[in-house]
């Protein structure tokens, strides 16, 4: 790729962006970085997994946290040398890392083929039971978490400084978005988006359809597990109830708010949801029309039902219906983006039956 | 796909997040820039006021008792430093003019905790590094306590003092020095049950069946720990998970009736009920000859249950039972109904009630408990909020509270007294009767648990008999009345 391929709007506001986001603890390194921001880039991170599965391959996952969950049980188990559970190993940092990834990646690859002959409504559903499965895993087998899971997690160095923990979470979001962007050009990328499309026919021409979902599958779980360690260095614990049901939907929800087409929208939507949790309960009377804290998650309904409605493609949806209101560029059925070969429009994360 | 689509597609997200971090990050309270990997809090500095946020539970199994914990902590600022209420029917809107030695206390937020560690962490954070609190009381749960002692190990400019949250981690293992719990735990709060049913009821076995958190561990814990002690068998230890709804296949892990002596339940909020039924489904009535549990055990379970259950007994909790009266119990009761006309609290169903209902109730008092003890910490340094004398004088304590006197242990745990107590049948009803007071009770059960010790778990402690410094020593309790 030339650097004038290179020197598009897109990636030049990329790169403003991320300049802008490494600056910003110069200006303030309080609560709103290592907090808000944090969070939100981490749940970004996971929710990306949702959208490169969903836009590339037509598979709505819902074990993308758990992948987040074992990376973080893993790292615990392999780095802490003594502590009131888990298998307490005392490896290196780093090497507890490796390990970390390393298992996420092959129970990824594993859970990815299992998963690999199913579609849409049961690929949905197959992933919920891996959801389930490995929370109750967690849950119930006390040499590697029980109930209370695991604490007194530490960072590596230098990442016990939540700034650079911060800074970290800046440049691995940047590092996925390029790189799922990037995918979608490859082979690999074009084959999976043909698998998206019609298997049959993907099939037909040779194409290893269980493959190519279970490589995906396996590298939204590598990525998931990646936001996993920042996870668990920024909590400094982990436990089963981390990786439940309940947030196991939040991180579905953030990407349908941002636009589960759209790889930006996970981190956008990530954003939405961290400041509403934050700040909510800080909007003045808010809590004299019934909006207290325990109806946070009416807010959220709301909000989703309310993105819905307007644009099924979430917020970047209606950033970019706004924008072509006010004449920009002709309008688009496409969320993601295609190679410039591709003949035809297609619609993505459609996930049809072969 | 339209490539210029493309090329654009990432400007107004990205505007978007930027005005949304600057025009936040511009706001925030009590950044001071270090990014020392902190909180990146400002804490009150020597002078300053007492920031005070509390940690309740508004979400969760215990979700209910949000306006008890609230509730507890004003309450204690209005009968000690000088608050005034800011509503008679909610706690939940705080106080003004809370003030010792003329350093005023301020409540800058109420955290909403939902039971899990993960969110309790982010509420303290926000409270923290957010509003700028320098002092938190809270939580409320077991797992929570774990999770807030390991904030507050990481924080060491802030204090905390534990609401009620009785699982023993927080203070045994995590040993945060900045980490104060005024009250007892789940295991010290069963203190003297394997003496009276072992010794006195000849309970020789036991099944314990306890949820599978924390503090169900913690409880469950402690009932062995003293069973066994005193040369009772636990023959099995069933832990279903915090939350089940359906109870049947861990009710099938239990022995019948006539296999063992007796059973020990440790089963909270929405299963206590769920978990008897079942066990009345499998394995017939509900004897009070056979049954015994924690705190959890109360006389409401009856009306469901059937009044065959009386004559069992009851471990303590934070207060004593409710039929001990005395004075200071009296004057504490009707401080809570002198301040607020009613109040929604998790003892009333979330109706509107008399605040004494809640007061006398472990978890609103456990709040109090802690409020108290900021108030004459802060009295011992002067009004001095800073954290080194602050922390200083709460280890040195001694508490005068209404429902016995409360001093810390070398790992800032309360030393307490524990009311054990017996449902029994009054005029068709069961209620609810002290039958031993249990002085002077510790975290260490006679050197069962220590810090070198694991913490509480499904196979820890093992049965083993020890020498428990209560035993026998327990005072006994007739008609609502201490017999020393």
């Amino acid at each position: 790729m030339t650097a004038r391929r290179l020197l598009t709007p897109a990636n030049a506001a990329l790169a403003v962006l991320v300049v802008l986001l490494l600056a910003l603890p110069a200006i303030n390194s309080g609560f709103f970085v290592t907090f808000v921001l944090t969070q939100a880039l981490i749940y970004g991170l996971i929710a990306v997994t949702i959208v490169f599965l969903t836009s590339h391959g037509g598979m709505i996952s819902l074990a993308q946290l758990l992948f987040a969950g074992i990376a973080g049980f893993m790292f615990g188990n392999a780095a802490l040398e003594s502590g009131a559970r888990g298998l307490n190993l005392g490896w290196p940092p780093w090497v507890a890392v490796l390990f970390a990834l390393a298992v996420t990646t092959a129970v990824a690859f594993l859970l990815g083929a299992l998963a690999s002959r199913t579609t849409g409504i049961y690929f949905l559903m197959l992933t919920l039971v891996y959801g389930v499965i490995g929370y109750t895993f967690f849950a119930q087998v006390v040499t590697v978490s029980g109930p209370g899971g695991v604490t007194s997690i530490v960072a590596p160095e230098p990442f016990t400084d939540r700034v650079n923990l911060y800074y970290a979470a800046v440049v691995l979001s940047a590092l996925a978005y390029l790189a799922f962007r990037a995918i979608g050009r490859t082979n690999f990328g074009l084959a999976l988006q043909g698998v998206r499309d019609d298997p049959v026919r993907m099939s037909s021409l040779g194409f290893n359809v269980p493959l190519h979902r279970t490589l995906a599958f396996t590298l939204g779980g590598f990525v998931a597990g990646v936001a996993g360690l920042l996870n668990v260095w920024w909590r400094g614990q982990i436990d089963p109830a981390s990786i439940s049901i309940g947030p196991t939907l939040i991180v579905l929800i953030i990407a349908v708010i941002g636009g589960i087409s759209y790889f930006e929208g996970a981190w956008l939507g990530a954003l939405v949801y961290v400041l509403l949790d934050t700040y909510t309960d800080s909007i003045p009377l808010i809590d004299r029309i019934g909006l207290t804290p325990d109806r946070f998650n009416t807010v959220i309904g709301l909000m989703v039902l309310l993105i819905m409605v307007l644009s099924p493609e979430g917020l970047v949806g209606i950033l970019e219906r706004v924008r072509r209101g006010r004449g920009g560029a002709s309008p688009s059925e496409h969320s993601i983006e295609l190679p410039t070969t591709s003949p035809t429009p297609v619609q993505t994360g459609s996930g049809r039956e072969p | 796909m339209n490539r210029r689509l493309r090329k654009r597609r990432l400007v107004p997200a990205a505007l978007l997040s930027v005005i949304a971090l600057l025009s936040s990050g511009c706001s925030e309270g009590g950044g001071d820039g270090t990014g020392d990997g902190g909180s990146g809090v400002d804490p009150a500095t020597e002078g300053g006021p007492v920031k005070l946020g509390i940690l309740g539970e508004c979400e969760g199994p215990f979700g209910g008792f949000h306006e008890d914990t609230v509730a507890g902590v004003a309450l204690a600022m209005a009968n000690f430093a000088g608050a005034t209420v800011s509503s008679k029917t909610t706690a939940l809107d705080g106080w003004t003019g809370a003030e010792v030695n003329g350093t005023p206390i301020e409540l800058v937020g109420i955290g909403c905790g939902d039971d899990t560690p993960d969110t309790i962490r982010d509420e303290i954070s926000q409270l923290v590094e957010q509003e700028g609190a320098n002092v938190i009381i809270g939580p409320l749960s077991g797992d929570e306590g774990i999770a807030v002692a390991e904030y507050a190990k990481a924080h060491p400019e802030i204090t905390v003092l534990s609401g009620i949250a009785g699982s023993q981690e927080p203070t045994l293992q995590v040993q945060a020095p900045n980490y104060f719990r005024f009250h007892g735990d789940g295991a010290m709060w069963n203190a003297g049950m394997g003496d009276i049913l072992h010794n006195k009821e000849g309970w020789d076995t036991v099944a314990v069946i306890a949820d599978d958190y924390s503090f169900g561990h913690t409880s469950a814990a402690g009932f062995i720990a003293d069973f066994c002690g005193v040369g009772g068998e636990v023959t099995h230890r069933v832990f279903p998970p915090l939350g089940t709804t359906d109870y049947s296949s861990y009710i099938a892990q239990l022995p019948d009736p006539d296999e063992v002596d007796g059973y020990f339940w440790v089963v909270g909020g929405t299963g206590t009920q769920a978990a008897l039924e079942a066990f009345v489904n499998a394995k017939g009535d509900l004897t009070g000859d056979q049954h015994a549990g924690n705190l959890f055990f109360n006389p409401g379970l009856a009306s469901a249950l059937g009044t065959d259950i009386a004559g069992a007994y009851v471990g303590g909790f934070a207060v004593l039972p409710g039929d001990i009266k005395t004075p200071e119990i009296e004057e504490y009761l009707a401080s809570a109904d002198e301040t607020w006309d009613t109040l929604k609290t998790g003892l009333t169903g979330g109706e509107p009630g008399p605040p004494s209902t809640a007061a006398g109730f472990g978890f609103m008092y456990g709040y109090y408990s802690a409020g108290v003890a900021l108030i004459r910490g802060l009295e011992a340094t002067g009004g001095d909020p800073s954290p080194e004398p602050l922390q200083e004088a709460l280890a040195n304590l001694t508490l005068d509270l209404p429902y016995g006197e409360i001093s810390l242990d070398e790992n800032r745990s309360g030393i307490v007294d524990v009311g054990l107590s017996q449902l029994v049948e009054e005029d068709g009803k069961i209620v609810q009767k002290a039958v031993a007071i249990v002085p002077k009770v510790d975290q260490s059960f006679g050197g069962t648990f220590s810090t070198d010790t694991p913490p509480p778990s499904r196979d820890f402690p093992p049965c083993e008999t020890a020498d428990l410094p209560w035993v026998g020593n327990e005072i006994p309790v007739e008609n609502g009345v201490p017999q020393e």
